[in-house]
């Protein structure tokens, strides 16, 4: 037996016996303890803010009813919790769990822990389908919005991040297998394309467009709305169910794709059902809360350092993490200067920025990138 | 059994294998040899389907092509000549990947405790727990074997023959290793698989192959046991030395042969 302090890696305890480099245990454990923490995170987020209306309260009613000596939850209070604060949580759920989990899924399907979405070209086309409603939306595009209405914003974002997807699998492919080197450089080119068609639009925008643009680019989860999750919700919610059947197939992944392949996977099969997901995952969430950075790779980088990079637990641990620390973002984007808003964006890439960078350093020798 | 009947593949517009004819039937060990660049590892990735070729390919009668990536890997297991690893997996984690496809052929209840016997196969007891990335070369390439080796734990399941498909198994390995890592395919065949390795030791090759191709420019220079190929003349055509088969050097030189190995 490897004496364990020396190897660095800790097996698990199974029914009594050890197992040596089995870290399946203690990703079962993480991933309780970040269920939890998601339930305590969501409690409070739904309890802070600028009125007192307080979570605690809700779900007493919610189980007791009105307690007596208690005063019920006051008509404004509930018109706070369930209009106001009750979406936000859950559109921040909904777009953390998407953003983390599609940069695990990027980080497998490349086989590079640094690919995010943001980094091949995605996001941006996203974003430019975003813009073009937002700049256009009056003009060229008045049919369109008139058409969707609220709906426009995300379904242009859905199909930016879609199109972009397409164009860069179809550059990448040749004759059914896709070279990875390939679709790397094309999404850093068509991302280049596509803000460089943004920044026209932000050329072309007026003063009021530029102040809804800024905002927007910077992410935010402000103004969310229960029609805002009856957009975007069943998209990501389709796309988060497709992974736990990646998740055996991004693991052999690891390997190459000749030696996936050889294990039994269909790895052309999986390769376009996890660009559709993390597209449609992605559009959907830069469509309602704009450009938000970092989750996608700080959250599968900090997980894989503290249960390894087995997708199996990889994928369910990055959603409930990345829907957590991006609550907690919130809570801080919120109250920071409190009673404007900071964009999260800001917060995420100020906070996440330097702890990556901490991160690498810290740890540079042993995780090889 | 495999039948690799005219065999050829192009890379871009250049002709790297030609027409090669190949069979190995179960319980043998077929080597294939050759100098750097005679498309040893272009013909072997046609037999395992990772590139496309002209001619045909079939494992136990069923055309190769036609196998989805989930049949095919419970006919055969495939060894390449190196694995980069880009996440810090544990070597369990890694042995384990074998039995992605869920055909090893051992008995339900005992393949959770098969990549700790596909490790101790390979003489690595108790490297479990390390870090892949951590190992030395041949260490790194004896884990990929435990790995494959789960895949194809019995060489035969449901009364077919299975394959193991090696590139170079033994070449970064030290000598007490090579002759394990042999011994393990040998064993393979004798239980009724079947093996193919890409090896370029000679002497291993005659000590444990039941029959030799010999390619050359892309081409089957020879085939058939290592008593019929193995000649003078043939390893100065193929390899372009002149070498003499069991000559013994003069008696003050030193000189060690696998085939010297107590059994």
């Amino acid at each position: 037996m490897v004496d364990e302090t020396i190897a660095g890696v800790a097996g698990v305890n199974q029914g009594g016996r050890y197992i040596s480099g089995d870290r399946s245990g203690r990703a079962l454990l993480v991933i309780g303890a970040l269920a939890v923490a998601l339930v305590v995170t969501a409690l409070v987020s739904l309890t802070w803010g600028a009125s007192d209306a307080s979570a605690l309260g809700l779900v007493g009613n919610w189980l007791f009813g009105a307690v007596p000596g208690q005063e019920a939850l006051s008509v404004r209070d509930s018109i706070i919790v369930y209009d106001i604060r009750l979406p936000r949580v859950i559109l921040g759920i909904l777009v953390g769990a998407a953003l983390a989990v599609s940069g695990a899924v990027m980080q497998g399907l490349f086989r590079n822990p640094l690919a995010d979405p943001g980094l091949v070209g995605v996001s941006a086309g996203a974003g430019l389908g975003a813009v073009s409603v937002i700049v256009l939306g009056s003009t060229f595009l008045a049919p369109f919005t008139a058409l969707l209405g609220s709906y426009a914003l995300s379904l242009a974002a859905f199909a930016g991040g879609l199109i972009t997807t397409i164009i860069l699998y179809n550059v990448a492919t040749r004759q059914g297998r896709t070279s990875i080197a390939t679709m790397l450089l094309a999404g850093i080119a068509l991302g280049a394309m596509a803000i460089a068609l943004t920044g026209i639009l932000v050329y072309m925008a007026d003063d009021r467009q530029l102040r809804d643009l800024t905002f927007w680019q910077l992410g935010s989860l402000a103004g969310a709305t229960w029609m805002k999750i009856a957009a975007a919700g069943p998209i990501i919610a389709l796309a988060l169910a497709a992974t736990p059947f990646m998740a055996k197939g991004l693991n052999a992944l690891a390997l190459g794709e000749a030696t996936a392949s050889h294990l039994g996977v269909p790895v052309q099969r999986l390769k376009y059902v996890a660009i559709v997901a993390v597209s449609a995952a992605i559009g959907a969430s830069v469509a309602v809360s704009g450009g938000i950075g970092f989750i996608g790779i700080v959250v599968p980088h900090l997980l894989r350092l503290a249960i390894g990079p087995d997708n199996r637990y990889l994928l369910p641990a990055s959603a409930l993490l990345g829907a957590c620390l991006l609550l907690l973002a919130d809570a801080v984007s919120r109250t920071i200067v409190a009673p404007a808003e900071l964009p999260i964006g800001i917060v995420t890439a100020a906070v996440g920025g330097p702890f990556f960078l901490w991160i690498l350093l810290r740890k540079r020798g042993v995780v090889d990138l | 059994m495999i039948e690799a009947r005219q065999v050829s593949v192009s890379i871009g517009s250049k002709r790297i294998v030609s027409d090669v004819d190949f069979t190995v039937r179960p319980g043998e060990l077929a080597a294939i040899v050759g100098p750097n660049g005679s498309g040893k590892t272009t013909f072997l990735k046609a037999l395992t389907g990772e590139l496309a070729y002209a001619g045909s390919v079939s494992l136990n009668g069923c055309n190769a092509a036609s196998l989805k990536p989930w049949e095919a890997a419970g006919i055969r297991a495939v060894l390449p000549q190196s694995t980069a690893l880009s996440f810090p997996f544990t070597v369990r984690e890694i042995v384990k990947l074998g039995v992605t496809g869920g055909r090893s052929g051992v008995l339900r209840g005992e393949d959770d405790r098969l990549p700790e016997r596909a490790l101790a196969r390979v003489d690595l007891e108790g490297f479990a727990g390390r870090y892949y990335q951590e190992l030395s070369g041949g260490e790194q390439q004896r884990v990929q074997l435990a790995r494959v080796l789960c895949q194809v734990w019995a060489p035969v399941l449901d009364g077919q023959a299975r394959y193991l498909f090696l590139d170079e198994p033994v070449s970064s390995l030290d000598i007490k290793h090579q002759l394990i890592i042999m011994n393990i395919a040998r064993d393979f065949a004798r239980r009724g698989g079947g093996v193919v390795a890409i090896l370029h030791d000679l002497n291993l090759t005659a000590m444990f192959a039941d029959q030799i191709c010999v390619m050359h420019r892309g081409r089957l220079a020879a085939t058939g046991s290592p008593r019929e190929v193995l000649s003078d003349d043939l390893i100065e055509r193929v390899f372009g030395c002149r070498l003499r088969v069991g000559a013994v050097p003069a008696a003050n030189v030193p000189f060690v042969l696998p085939q010297s190995a107590a059994a």
